[in-house]
């Protein structure tokens, strides 16, 4: 029985995936889960790190994606909005590159403004998105489309299509530092996602947010304020790719507003579906939201081991999801919902 | 019922609205063109053969997108197979020696075959098209680096002439044809796209096929429940979306003569901003082809505004688009809400 309700669960399936990925990887590559410690960066190296490493941008992503997708919608510009706090975040920190024409461990803003300005755009950003589907009553997918259209072009005027470098040492430490052994952008992506967890499963937001997203008259005539649900959730997600932005371009120590951010807002919807979040709407998982992004990656890393390019990762990446998405999908888990009966019918004969 | 109406009632439908306010937000964007820049020879017929001619690809696209669009889907992977396609054309011409009618064909049963499963992931397994078609996307765009992550230049005759075809624009004068001046022409893409947007506006109206598709968009269920063939409608419309991706493929390698895998990158978004420009609702049941290619007239224009200026960063361009989306979508908003009030 217990079993049987495992097998129905997505997020079951999830982990399978990534479990067998990894133990393929595994046997590619026996020295796959050694971890060492560098004491020169004092960071633990190893592929495993690597992984939940490089996939910190779209699990923060992803954790503001899961409650747009449990409201029923879909946000398409975070990609673009990663690309804006790029942008900002290099124009206050390089401001005229005319006047400050090396790039060197210097900010020309004070610190504050590089890291706080993009976060507050970003969130007023996902504040339009929000406002334009609970007041003006467009579909989320629409009404993102605008940003992601023109986000870039933004982030492009921002920086008058000019690509900014820096060499600021503070900036550096968002993307490339460590605390605690661990690389910085793992730090801040545990933090992001204790948060997220505990607002929305400690407090009765969560429950708001799957309650609009299931029928969202029925939930305003129970005492929902379905506008400030929306509201919320748009601002969150737009903050959250403003730190992925952060993360991204100190990465790099660079904007690139034509590169970051790409196809972003296309693996965070993957990455929520395959944590198991039905895009109708309704209940979510943020747990299987995190081994979604982690599949992500890791299928990434997978390939890397067989030494195909890697913009040819995409192939892989779609033949291993499509895999787990007909098994997540509704006929194929009423198959094995079917045989679980059976089987019980059986035994209790 | 419908043949009863007066001709006036027919063209005050609010079903039109949209069409309209395309329509007139055209002619509004291009007049303000020809009076800005008239010195620089924007009201020429040149110009607006060359709005066609820059578009082509994404208008034969937008095509397809539009009957998707109405059945209340989604495809993302027009962009990514119309690359493939350009892939398939410059490897097999250049690196493996095919005519290039053999690889138009191969790419066909790629476009048609991916767009039949995806449709049929889509109906029978009920996962999301945006899922889908973005797993499509995915795919092709990663075969695309897998034939080669370089840009492959097409160089053969049977392409150079296709390319190179073109009908000059001529006038009656002093009792002779002559060509027009400045010198403007119409080439095969733009045939092609003019023969897709006829084909798509006969398979809308005229045809039982695509009546289902209106109804499946209006409301799944209930035309389900009324006996119509959800299920095949649905394949063959992303079927047909596939056809309609190479065929903007084939016309994206005439344009530019080479493949590369990265092309087209980002051009489904652009081919589903056109669609909502010209007046088809995201949520299915609304939306014509006349709308679809003002549509793509509409977005075309404002590059060729920008070009005319000569001084703002193209970056203009992609804010301009937004906001006109913007516009469009208030528009449908009010109009929507408009109609339900007259209900």
């Amino acid at each position: 029985m217990k079993v049987s309700r495992l097998m129905q669960s997505k997020v079951t399936w999830a982990v399978i995936a990534e479990a067998l990925i990894l133990i393929v990887c595994f046997i590619i590559r026996p020295d796959f889960f050694s971890i060492s410690y560098q004491p020169s960066t004092g960071m633990l190296y190893g592929s495993l790190i690597d992984i939940v490493n490089r996939s910190a941008e779209i699990t923060i992503i992803s954790m503001g994606m899961t409650l747009v997708i449990a409201l029923g919608g879909t946000d398409l510009s975070v990609g673009a909005l990663v690309a804006v706090a790029g942008a900002i975040s290099l124009k206050f920190l390089r401001w005229d590159v005319l006047t400050y024409n090396t790039p060197g461990d210097y900010t020309v803003y004070p610190y504050v403004l590089v890291i706080f300005v993009p976060l507050i755009v970003c969130a007023l950003m996902g504040l339009f998105n929000g406002f334009l589907v609970a007041k003006g009553g467009m579909q989320p997918i629409i009404a993102t489309l605008i940003l992601m259209v023109c986000g870039r072009g933004v982030a492009q005027i921002l920086t008058d299509g000019k690509q900014f470098t820096t060499g600021y040492s503070p900036f550096r430490v968002i993307g490339q530092g460590s605390f605690m052994y661990l690389p910085m952008p793992i730090i801040i992506t545990i933090i992001v996602v204790v948060a997220v967890a505990l607002f929305t499963r400690k407090t009765a937001f969560g429950a708001f947010v799957e309650s609009v997203g299931v029928n969202p008259s029925a939930s305003r005539l129970s005492g929902i304020k379905a506008d400030t649900v929306i509201l919320i959730v748009f601002m969150i997600t737009g903050l959250l790719s403003g730190i992925a932005g952060l993360i991204y371009s100190s990465r790099i120590m660079s904007n690139d507003s034509n590169n970051a951010g790409l196809n972003f807002e296309m693996d965070a919807i993957l990455a929520v579906v395959i944590g198991g979040t039905n895009m109708a709407g309704g209940k979510f998982s943020l747990a299987g939201t995190v081994v979604g992004s982690l599949i992500i990656r890791t299928i990434v890393t997978f390939v890397y081991y067989f030494g195909i390019v890697s913009e040819a990762t995409m192939a892989f990446k779609a033949l291993i999801i499509a895999v787990v998405i007909v098994l997540q999908s509704e006929p194929v888990r009423e198959y094995f919902a079917k045989r679980a009966r059976k089987k019980e019918g059986v035994s209790h004969a | 019922m419908h043949n009863r109406q007066s001709l006036l009632n027919r063209i005050t439908n609010p079903k039109y609205i949209m069409v309209y306010a395309t329509i007139g937000i055209f002619l509004i964007v291009y007049a303000f063109g020809a009076f800005m820049y008239s010195d620089k020879g924007f009201l020429t017929i040149r110009t607006f053969a060359n709005l066609f001619i820059d578009n082509a690809y994404y208008g034969i696209s937008a095509v397809g997108m539009t009957m998707v669009l109405i059945t209340g889907g989604i495809d993302l992977s027009v962009g990514a197979v119309a690359s493939l396609t350009g892939m398939f054309i410059a490897y097999g011409t250049t690196v493996l020696g095919l005519h290039p009618m053999t690889c138009i064909l191969a790419s066909l049963v790629m476009g048609v075959g991916l767009g039949l499963l995806m449709g049929w992931v889509i109906h029978y397994l009920n996962v999301p098209a945006f899922i889908t078609t973005l797993t499509g996307m995915f795919f092709a765009r990663g075969v695309c680096s897998l034939i080669s992550r370089e840009s492959i230049d097409i160089h053969h005759p049977f392409i150079d002439a296709l390319a190179g075809w073109k009908i000059y624009l001529m006038k009656y004068a002093n009792g002779q044809w002559v060509r027009i001046r400045p010198i403007a022409f119409i080439n095969f893409n733009v045939i092609l796209f003019v023969i897709m947007i006829i084909i798509g506006t006969f398979i809308l109206q005229r045809t039982r096929f695509g009546r289902n598709i209106y109804a499946i968009g209006g409301n799944e269920q209930s035309a389900s429940l009324m006996g119509l063939p959800s299920g095949r409608t649905k394949i063959l419309v992303y079927g047909f979306n596939g056809l309609c991706s190479v065929l903007a493929g084939v016309s994206y390698a005439l344009y530019v003569k080479s493949g590369w895998n990265l092309s087209l990158q980002g051009g489904e978004l652009e081919v589903i901003t056109c669609a909502v420009i010209g007046g088809t609702l995201l949520t299915g049941g609304v939306g014509s082809m006349i709308g679809t290619l003002f549509g793509v007239l509409l977005k075309s224009v404002i590059p060729a505004l920008i070009t005319f200026n000569g001084n703002l960063l193209s970056w203009w361009g992609k804010i301009a688009t937004g906001l006109l989306l913007l516009l469009f979508i208030c528009i449908q908003r009010f109009v929507v809400t408009s109609a339900g009030k007259r209900k």
